[in-house]
């Protein structure tokens, strides 16, 4: 994880770059690019999931709850408080932050896979305050309404305007993201994974780290659900069920466990495959448990084999 | 009247033993979380409500045929989707693999009776007797006494009989339980069937009483056997007994005289609360990390 | 001048008592081994020294400074690393990163810094780099420095482990049975190591249980016995003792 930029790197990320940008006006149909959309919000989610399962090595199955605090805080501020976009999306991010922090305290005190059900029930808590505190977000029918975001006077409507606000968001996550494990902060984290006890040996404040990979992978889960609540102007607590932080589980591992770019191919495979089974919604569940279960027999190393489950 | 409530809520403590036994012995000797497991016996239990409602097949039969149905079930996930990663190095896989599994099953079920809440019969005629002038219902003491029947002689099972013997030997050590002849596989195989067919029996008695079965109790029937388990402590069977009848006592109350909207957020409260306090539970060891 | 100081530091688990009563100094510059049968409580006693168990009684006093309530990642930090019985580098990891690891508290590179700061950032990562790797060159690893670690053989893994306790600069090196799984000329160039490392300043404490090893290698040698110190003293001491012969044995002793 040494710093060098090669300048085959340098040029291979311009060509992305460059794709990226011309993506919209090569491809016209709002279907595929409605599609592309799903692709860059899970690739926000699934990157900060990444950090802390992937390289931290820490099994959380509450991520969607994170997703959801960012999305809600959006919606409420918006639709009630008169927000304006950008002051929403920062808010949803330093409350999903928070939150993290919260979840990332109790690494220190409990163990594996304990830890594991904590995660979960924090989902489901979050799930079930958001269908019962009616008042507050709306219930089971959720927050509707949601305004039209703005950002410097540029009205994001279309599903390409989506795609270039979606793009921003998803450079400043593989940016900054790319920064920090490429640090001493992602070694530490990857010491932590391989092996907690040396780690601490090696003078890394392991209880310290796990809050702070929680706390930042949490961020941006909150990033993503702002940007899914102005996209889908409503917000549900069906958005946020135990089986979505599931499903982002998956594109992590389908990818590979610790690497950013790997991220990347997981999504898309996954939301290809969901697109390809969408004309069976009586069968989504089945075909997602399927697949967990066959990657996970068969190459729980990842697509790339870029992973910690190597052999 | 509160002596009903107490009544009932040691039913459903007892219930929730009895489903909470197949998940707490698989993690204890193999630490896998089996997330599975409510879907699992909540299949069977769907299994047994169609062999009642809608075939009127005899009672005793209808349930001894779910119940077999649903330990077969529970050994052949094992052997499909988790054998091959016992050895995995990162316990991870096989949760993730659980996961998996409790989807598929989930959605099979769906398919075969849909999502909503169906009419389970009632297996016992429901009687009121006066005792010191209280009127007290005897079907939920009747439920009781079946589930603690089964309770027990599961523990006769597994302290006298040569195979329970065997199954305590595995759980204890596998290596040495191999080097000693005992065939782990077929063991382990047993353990997820026992375990299954047991959940099947507390489904069947929970949806009997409440008159009522759906799909969505999968999912929660895994959460009140982790619960349990967490509460109880993993690995022994006093544990188990003693984090069902909390879960169920504390949930039972709570519902009648609280709110019963917020049932399940409270279970996951109580859960949150001894992961934070004491993980190992009221029974468990606190294991040391051999360094 | 003592270095390292235990001041009658007791471990207890559960109805077992792993390390009892043992006061213990390690002078500056010394090679200090330390011998004694199987659950001697050798291992637990390093622990206890890098943190990663508490005493239940007892101080610990390094560089003058009180150390006992310190947890290991701060141990570290003052300048006390170690090695594992039972090699503990990262596998997965590439040479270079295990190294970068283990110098991970010497590298002062803040969370601001990386987002405010790049080219600092980007500076003390290169400064790292060219520590580690001038201790990768110094035991001739540095080719291999991009290999995943576990595809070294295994004395070379037990080199890089360490390498990997070295690159956080310590003032004293815990080593624990460092010797474990190696043939002779792997012991030799071992020991001519160690000494070179004490030459260059680092003073050392090793367990060990290959005697022909510790005994040439250490100035002085501590013996333990179920979990107490049972002798202190010099190489050629030791080896004449008949007692320290006997707790190895078992035998009782000739009157």
């Amino acid at each position: 994880m040494a710093l060098g930029i090669k300048k085959g790197r340098l040029l291979a990320f311009a060509g992305i770059l460059v794709g990226a940008l011309a993506l919209p006006f090569a491809v016209r149909d709002p279907y595929v690019i409605g599609i592309v959309n799903f692709i860059v919000t899970y690739s926000i989610l699934c990157l900060g999931l990444n950090l802390i399962l992937g390289y931290t090595g820490l099994l959380s199955l509450g991520h969607a709850a994170f997703y959801g605090i960012g999305a809600y805080t959006t919606a409420i501020l918006m639709t009630r408080h008169g927000f304006s976009f950008v002051p929403a999306l920062i808010l949803s991010g330093v409350l999903a932050l928070f939150f993290g922090f919260l979840l990332g305290l109790p690494t220190r005190k409990v163990r594996g896979d304990y830890y594991c059900l904590l995660t979960i029930a924090f989902g489901e808590i979050f799930r079930l305050v958001t269908q019962a505190w009616i008042g507050f977000t709306g219930g089971a029918m959720g927050i509707v309404g949601i305004p039209i975001p703005e950002v410097l006077g540029w009205k994001i409507q279309t599903e390409i305007d989506f795609y270039f606000l979606g793009l921003a968001l998803l450079g400043f996550t593989y940016g900054t993201l790319s920064l920090l494990t490429r640090s001493k902060f992602g070694r530490a984290f990857v010491a932590i994974r391989e092996d907690e006890l040396a780690a601490s040996v090696m003078g890394i404040n392991t209880p310290m780290y796990k809050i702070l990979t929680f706390s930042i992978g949490s961020l941006y889960a909150g990033l993503a659900g702002s940007y899914l609540a102005v996209y889908q102007t409503t917000v549900t607590p069906s958005n946020f069920r135990l089986e979505e932080s599931c499903l982002m589980i998956i594109m992590v591992i389908v990818g590979g466990m610790g690497s950013l770019a790997a991220t990347f191919l997981g999504v898309t495979v996954m939301a290809v495959a969901i697109e390809f089974f969408r004309p069976l919604p009586e069968y989504r569940l089945l075909i997602i448990g399927m697949i967990m279960i066959l990657v996970l027999l068969f190459r729980p190393q990842g697509l790339l084999g870029a992973s910690a489950f190597k052999d | 009247m509160f002596i009903d409530v107490l009544i009932v809520g040691i039913m459903v403590g007892a219930i929730y033993t009895l489903v909470t036994i197949g998940y707490s012995m698989v993690y204890g000797m193999l630490k896998l979380m089996n997330f599975a497991h409510g879907d699992v016996y909540i299949f069977g239990t769907l299994l047994c409500y169609t062999l009642l409602a809608q075939a009127h097949v005899h009672p005793l039969l209808g349930i001894l045929t779910a119940a077999l149905a649903g330990g077969v079930l529970a050994s052949m996930v094992e052997f499909f989707a988790y054998r091959r990663l016992r050895a995995a190095q990162h316990r991870m896989i096989s949760m993730i693999t659980a996961l998996g599994a409790a989807y598929v099953i989930q959605n099979a079920s769906e398919l075969r009776w849909g999502s909503q809440v169906l009419p389970f019969p009632s297996l016992f005629p429901s009687q009121i007797v006066t005792v010191l002038g209280y009127q007290i219902s005897v079907t939920p003491i009747i439920t009781l006494d079946i589930a603690v029947f089964f309770i027990v002689a599961f523990n006769l099972f597994l302290n006298h009989h040569k195979m329970g013997k065997a199954i305590l030997c595995v759980s204890q050590d596998i290596p040495t339980s191999s080097l000693m002849g005992i065939p782990i596989n077929r063991i382990i195989s047993m353990v997820y069937f026992l375990g299954g067919m047991m959940g099947v029996l507390g489904g069947i008695l929970y949806s009997a009483s409440y008159n009522a079965i759906s799909l969505g109790m999968g999912f929660r029937g895994t959460i009140v056997a982790f619960t349990a388990a967490v509460i109880g402590g993993i690995g022994s069977m006093s544990g188990t007994l003693i984090g069902g009848m909390i879960l169920g006592i504390s949930e039972n109350i709570i519902s009648v005289y609280v709110s019963s909207s917020y049932r399940d957020s409270i279970m996951f409260l109580i859960l949150i609360l001894i992961l934070l306090i004491k993980p190992t539970g009221i029974m468990g060891r606190v294991e040391q990390e051999k360094l | 001048m003592a270095l390292l100081q235990t001041d009658r530091v007791w471990k207890k688990f559960g109805g077992v008592t792993a390390v009892q009563d043992i006061a213990l100094s390690i002078e500056k510059g010394e090679i200090l081994g330390m011998i004694g049968p199987n659950g001697s409580g050798k291992t637990s006693f390093i622990n206890l020294l890098s943190g990663i168990y508490r005493p239940d009684k007892g101080r610990i006093t390094f560089a003058g400074e009180d150390i006992t309530e310190l947890p290991a990642h701060l141990i570290t930090r003052k300048g006390i690393a170690r090695t594992f019985q039972n090699l503990r580098v990262f596998p997965n990891i590439s040479v270079l990163d295990n190294l970068l690891i283990g110098r991970h508290c010497r590298v002062n590179t803040s969370l601001a810094n990386i987002y405010l700061n790049p080219f600092l950032s980007r500076k003390r990562e290169r400064e790292a780099e060219e520590r580690v790797v001038e201790l990768l060159d110094w035991v001739h690893l540095g080719d291999r420095k991009k290999e995943l670690a576990k595809n070294l053989p295994y004395g070379e893994q037990r080199l890089l482990e360490i390498c990997r306790a070295l690159a956080s600069e310590p003032l004293l090196l815990l080593l624990d049975e460092p010797c474990a799984g190696m043939n002779p000329v792997e012991m030799d160039t071992l020991a001519a190591f160690l000494r070179n490392l004490r030459e260059r300043g680092t003073t050392l404490f090793i367990i060990e249980h290959n005697m022909r090893f510790i005994m040439s290698i250490a100035e002085r040698i501590v013996v333990l016995d179920a979990g107490a110190k049972f002798r202190e003293g010099t190489p050629g001491q030791i080896q004449k003792d008949k007692e320290v012969q006997r707790i190895y044995l078992g035998e009782e002793e000739e009157t």
